[in-house]
């Protein structure tokens, strides 16, 4: 079964999903992530939400160094990391499925699980990663 | 700044890759500076010790190598930006009238690599991204947005080596001018930033001490006074944009907002400087900061670099001493390391870096989390 490297940045959903956590400022009309405890702008209170798993690429690198949770560099040299804007306005960086040359500013991309390790229980412990909309997993 | 703040001393041990530990790298900062001064550690009021790495003793633990006077001696700590934090308490101490002459004194080992670190990073989401994926996202979008060049980035790279070339407290001192092909040729670290252009991460120490304008006529010796026009700290202010999580330094905005803070202290503005060190950590940071910090327009940064202004013998010399780029970057020293240039560069002290006829100067750092600490420096 797959679970969150760490609690409260997002969930997995029955399907094997990724949700993201987030929260909603009615004061400052302004949705953040992760979750905040008072709003950084009216320092008034905040709800919880869930965001957008879909977003555009605002930056991207090709980072070459092993991933995380590991002494290995992956295939190709390194991994892929992005910005992402979502819908909402907020920014996310996580790392990007991919090649170098894959990608573009702009692009649209859609959020995914990444396996990082396993706990005791022998869960997947995961991250979250994007992919390029309508890239093969 | 109640009472006006003079830098009367400054001192460094070497930057670099080598097992000289901590505490001896502090000693020698630290009597460097009494001797460049002419005080002694009975004469501080207040030490302000800056250091990441190493235990919670070691501030308090190595001042006593030199004397058990009683002073209170505190220990800084604040990312990147250390130093300059221990070097603002410093200043602050003396500008409020707790004490006379503070000293500021960062050091810190050389970063391990995973492997002698004992293993691969814990899996977290904050370490989800390592840093250098955070600065080569301001690089990829630069160039989306303004049309950089990576020649561009490795032009400031090879100027910052070729600084350091005739720093003795370097880290990178190399031995041949550092041309930007060299740069480009290096292994990639983060597209398009390769190692070249990455900040070195040696040990280092590096030692400042303050004191009132009559502490400082005082022990002037025929030597030009160097005082403390501004000193300004900003943390993080909402930008749209924000990144909350593995952000490292936070927004851009924020040089502006503490330079601008800064200005306003010290009564000038950016065309009044004559030098100007910043967090350099890698390419695309320094040639932001040309906009951020007022010394050029929106986008006009890329031909600051092809005309060779930020060049020592350019008109505005950025990183006079190598920056973090080429004289290193140990987290608790650096800040302290600025200082120590652009000191020296005011008393006309900097040799064949000398930049001819520096009256002002502007030391900028970052730390992650995030601050922007902002001092500007003026000869009197």
């Amino acid at each position: 079964m797959k679970v969150p490297v760490e609690e409260g940045y997002f969930r997995i959903s029955p399907e094997g999903s990724p949700v993201l956590l987030g929260s909603y400022s009615p004061a400052a009309k302004t949705y953040f992530w992760p979750r905040r405890k008072r709003c950084p702008i009216s320092m008034e209170a905040v709800e919880d939400c869930e965001l957008s798993t879909r977003g555009e690429i605002y930056s991207w690198t090709f980072v070459v160094a092993p991933w995380l949770g590991s002494m290995e560099k992956a295939a190709g040299g390194g991994f892929g990391a992005c910005q992402v804007d979502l819908p909402e306005g907020v920014r996310i960086q996580a790392p990007l499925e991919g090649s170098m040359g894959d990608w573009t500013i702009g692009q649209p991309v859609e959020l995914v699980t990444r396996t990082v390790g396993e706990d005791e229980q022998h869960n997947e412990l995961c991250t979250i990663a994007f992919r390029l909309l309508g890239a093969a997993s | 700044m109640n009472r006006d703040v003079f830098v009367i001393g400054v001192g460094m041990h070497r930057f670099g890759k080598h097992d000289i530990s901590r505490r001896d790298m502090a000693f020698t900062a630290g009597m460097e500076a009494f001797a460049d001064a002419g005080v002694s550690f009975a004469d501080i009021g207040t030490l302000y010790t800056g250091y990441i790495g190493g235990n919670m003793l070691e501030g308090v633990g190595f001042a006593k190598d030199f004397g058990l006077t009683g002073l209170p001696v505190i220990h800084v700590e604040n990312a990147s930006a250390t130093g300059s934090t221990a070097f603002r308490e410093a200043a602050l101490a003396v500008s409020g009238g707790a004490c006379d002459v503070a000293m500021a004194l960062g050091f810190d080992g050389q970063l391990r690599n995973m492997a002698a670190a004992g293993g691969p990073r814990r899996p977290s989401m904050e370490s989800n991204l390592l840093p250098a994926a955070f600065f080569a996202f301001w690089a990829v979008r630069r160039m989306h947005d303004c049309g950089t060049t990576v020649e561009t980035f490795a032009k400031i790279a090879a100027k910052n080596w070729n600084h350091a070339r005739f720093n003795r407290y370097a880290e990178r001192q190399a031995d041949k001018e550092i041309t930007p092909e060299q740069v480009l040729a290096a292994p990639m670290v983060a597209y398009p930033h390769t190692a070249m252009m990455a900040c070195g991460a040696g040990a280092g120490a590096a030692a400042a001490i303050v004191a009132t304008r009559e502490v400082a006529e005082r022990l002037a010796n025929g030597r030009p006074l160097v005082q403390v026009l501004a000193s300004q700290m900003q943390s993080e202010r909402y930008q749209p944009g924000h990144v909350f999580l593995g952000a490292i330094v936070g927004p851009s905005e924020s040089t502006r907002i503490t330079a601008n803070l800064a200005y306003e202290e010290a009564g000038l503005g950016p065309r009044e400087l004559d030098l100007v060190h910043v967090h350099d950590a890698f390419p695309i940071e320094e040639l932001m900061y040309y906009e951020l910090l007022g010394i050029c327009a929106e986008g006009e940064g890329d031909g600051l670099v092809a005309e060779g202004a930020t060049t020592i013998g350019g008109r505005i010399p950025f990183s006079t001493d190598g920056g973090l780029i080429g004289r290193g970057h140990p987290g608790g020293p650096t800040g302290l390391a600025q200082i120590w240039d652009v000191t020296q560069q005011l008393r006309g002290e900097s040799g064949v870096r000398q930049v001819e006829g520096a009256r002002t100067g502007l030391a900028h750092m970052m730390g992650a989390g995030s601050v922007c600490v902002v001092h500007i420096l003026q000869r009197v």
